[in-house]
C-alpha cells in the first residue's frame, strides 16, 4: 500500500509527522513564535508577596536555537526554534509554560510534541541525572469538578536513575489568599504523591555530552468526557492506562470549560534543566 | 518566523524579586529578535532605605554560549524610590541577553524587570 494512502496528511510535512484526531484545536510550530505559551504564575490578592513561592520563581520560556559552546546551533526538529523551559540552577526547582484555552465539546483530546531535555552544558562530562523530570499536565474544568491529570517522565531523583512515567493524585491543600474571600492557590506541582504508572518504565535517547539532542514523540489521550485518562505513547511504547487517576476536586468558580496545557521541568541538582519542545498539537475527536 | 507581522514578546526576569548587592537575572534566549528593551520597576524600597538613596547599576551583558558573559556597554541607573522606572535598549546582541545588577551596600528595591523583545 502506498504509504501516501495511509498518510494523506502527508500534504503538509509538518503535520505528515503527527497523528491528529478529526479537530485540530491548535498546532504551534516554534518557528512561528511563542503562539500563546506564557509562563504560569500564581494566585495574588492586594499584594505579590501572597502568591506561593514556587510559583513565583517560575520564568517566562523562551526561543532558543540550541545554541552550545561546543557545537555551535543544534537547531530544532524543523526550522530553527524550539520553546525552551529552563529552570533555575538550584536542586528541586522546576518552571513551566502554559497556554490557556477553553473547550467546545467535551470530547476525546490528544495533545502531541516532539521533545528533547538536557542539562545546562556547563561540565565536560555525561551529566544525564541532572534533569529531574520532563512532563505535562491539563488543568481541565466541567459543570461537576476540576480536573488536573499530570504525567511526568521522572529521569532521575535525588541522584538516582528513575526512568519512569509517574502521574499524581493529590495537591496540596488550598490556601485562601489576601481577605476578599475571592482567590485561593495549591501547588498542584509540589514535589510530593507522584506515584509509578504501572509497567511505565522507558529508556530515552539522552545520547553521550550534554550538547546531543535527539527528539522524541510524546502523545496523550484523555476523554474531556469522562475525565479520564486513555492512553499515552512516547517514542515505540503506548501505555494504556484508563484506571489512572487525576487531581480532581470540585468545580471553581470562574473556570468553566477550562482546557490548560502546561509543560514542565524539574532539576535535580544544582544546574539549570532545559526542556525543549519542537511544536506542540493539540487535537480533538469533534 | 512565518509571517510578515513583527514578532514581539515580553518576558518577566524579576516577579517581586529583591534585589540587593550584586546578582544576575536568569540567562534568556531571543536570537529572532532584532531589537530588545529591559525595564526596571521598583515597586518598594526596604523600609530601612532613605528615598534618595544611592541608585543601583544594571549592566547588560551578552553571551555566546549561555555560560561565558561579558559587558555589551550599555547600562542603567535605577533610582531607590518606590515607583521609579529605568530602561536600557540594546541591539545586535546575538543570542543572549541577562542584567548583571549591582545595588549599593545599604540599600535593597523590590522590582519587577521585564524584557521586550521584537523582530
Amino acid at each position: 500500500m502506498p504509504v501516501a494512502a495511509a498518510h494523506p496528511i502527508h500534504a503538509d510535512p509538518r503535520l505528515s509527522r503527527y497523528d491528529p484526531l478529526a479537530r485540530v484545536i491548535y498546532f504551534d510550530d516554534f518557528d512561528c513564535g511563542l503562539n500563546g505559551w506564557t509562563t504560569l504564575v500564581g494566585n495574588y490578592e492586594g499584594s505579590i508577596d501572597t502568591m506561593t513561592r514556587s510559583y513565583a520563581r517560575h520564568m517566562q520560556p523562551m526561543l532558543s536555537q540550541i545554541t552550545h559552546w561546543d557545537s555551535g546551533t543544534h537547531g530544532a526538529f524543523d526550522g530553527t526554534y524550539a520553546l525552551k523551559i529552563a529552570t533555575r540552577a538550584v536542586p528541586g526547582e522546576r518552571n513551566t509554560a502554559i497556554k490557556r484555552v477553553t473547550f467546545r465539546r467535551a470530547s476525546k483530546i490528544r495533545v502531541e510534541t516532539y521533545f528533547a531535555f538536557k542539562p545546562e552544558a556547563n561540565e565536560l562530562k555525561l551529566s544525564d541525572l541532572d534533569v529531574r523530570s520532563v512532563g505535562l499536565l491539563f488543568d481541565l474544568q466541567d459543570g461537576q469538578q476540576r480536573v488536573m491529570p499530570h504525567l511526568r517522565y521522572l529521569n532521575a531523583l535525588e541522584g538516582q536513575r528513575m526512568n519512569r512515567w509517574q502521574f499524581k493524585q493529590h495537591s496540596t491543600p488550598f490556601r485562601s489568599i489576601g481577605n476578599r474571600s475571592e482567590t485561593v492557590t495549591h501547588d498542584h506541582l509540589s514535589p510530593n504523591d507522584w506515584e509509578d504508572i504501572a509497567g511505565a518504565g522507558q529508556t530515552l535517547c539522552y545520547n553521550e555530552i550534554p550538547t546531543k539532542i535527539n527528539w522524541h514523540y510524546l502523545r496523550f489521550d484523555f476523554d474531556l468526557a469522562t475525565m479520564r485518562w486513555l492512553e499515552f505513547q512516547c517514542n515505540d511504547q503506548t501505555f494504556a492506562c484508563p484506571d489512572t487517576g487525576s487531581i480532581t476536586i470540585p468545580a471553581m468558580p470562574n473556570l468553566a470549560c477550562m482546557l490548560n496545557l502546561v509543560f514542565f521541568c524539574e532539576s535535580d541538582t544544582a544546574k539549570r534543566s532545559f526542556f525543549y519542545l519542537d511544536s506542540v498539537l493539540l487535537s480533538g475527536e469533534f | 518566523m512565518g509571517s510578515l507581522m513583527r514578532n514581539a514578546y515580553t518576558a518577566v526576569l524579576a516577579r517581586g524579586e529583591w534585589w540587593q548587592a550584586a546578582l544576575q537575572t536568569e540567562p534568556y534566549e531571543a536570537a529572532w529578535a532584532a531589537e530588545a528593551l529591559f525595564f526596571v520597576r521598583v515597586m518598594q524600597t526596604g523600609d530601612d532605605v532613605a528615598d534618595g538613596s544611592a541608585s543601583a547599576l544594571a549592566r547588560v551583558q551578552i553571551s555566546p554560549d549561555g555560560l561565558h558573559w561579558i559587558d555589551e556597554g550599555s547600562s542603567m541607573r535605577i533610582a531607590a524610590r518606590a515607583d521609579s522606572l529605568a530602561f536600557v535598549r540594546v541591539r545586535e546582541f546575538g543570542g543572549w541577553l541577562r542584567l548583571a545588577v549591582e545595588v549599593p551596600d545599604g540599600s535593597r528595591m523590590q522590582v519587577v524587570a521585564t524584557l521586550a523583545l521584537k523582530a
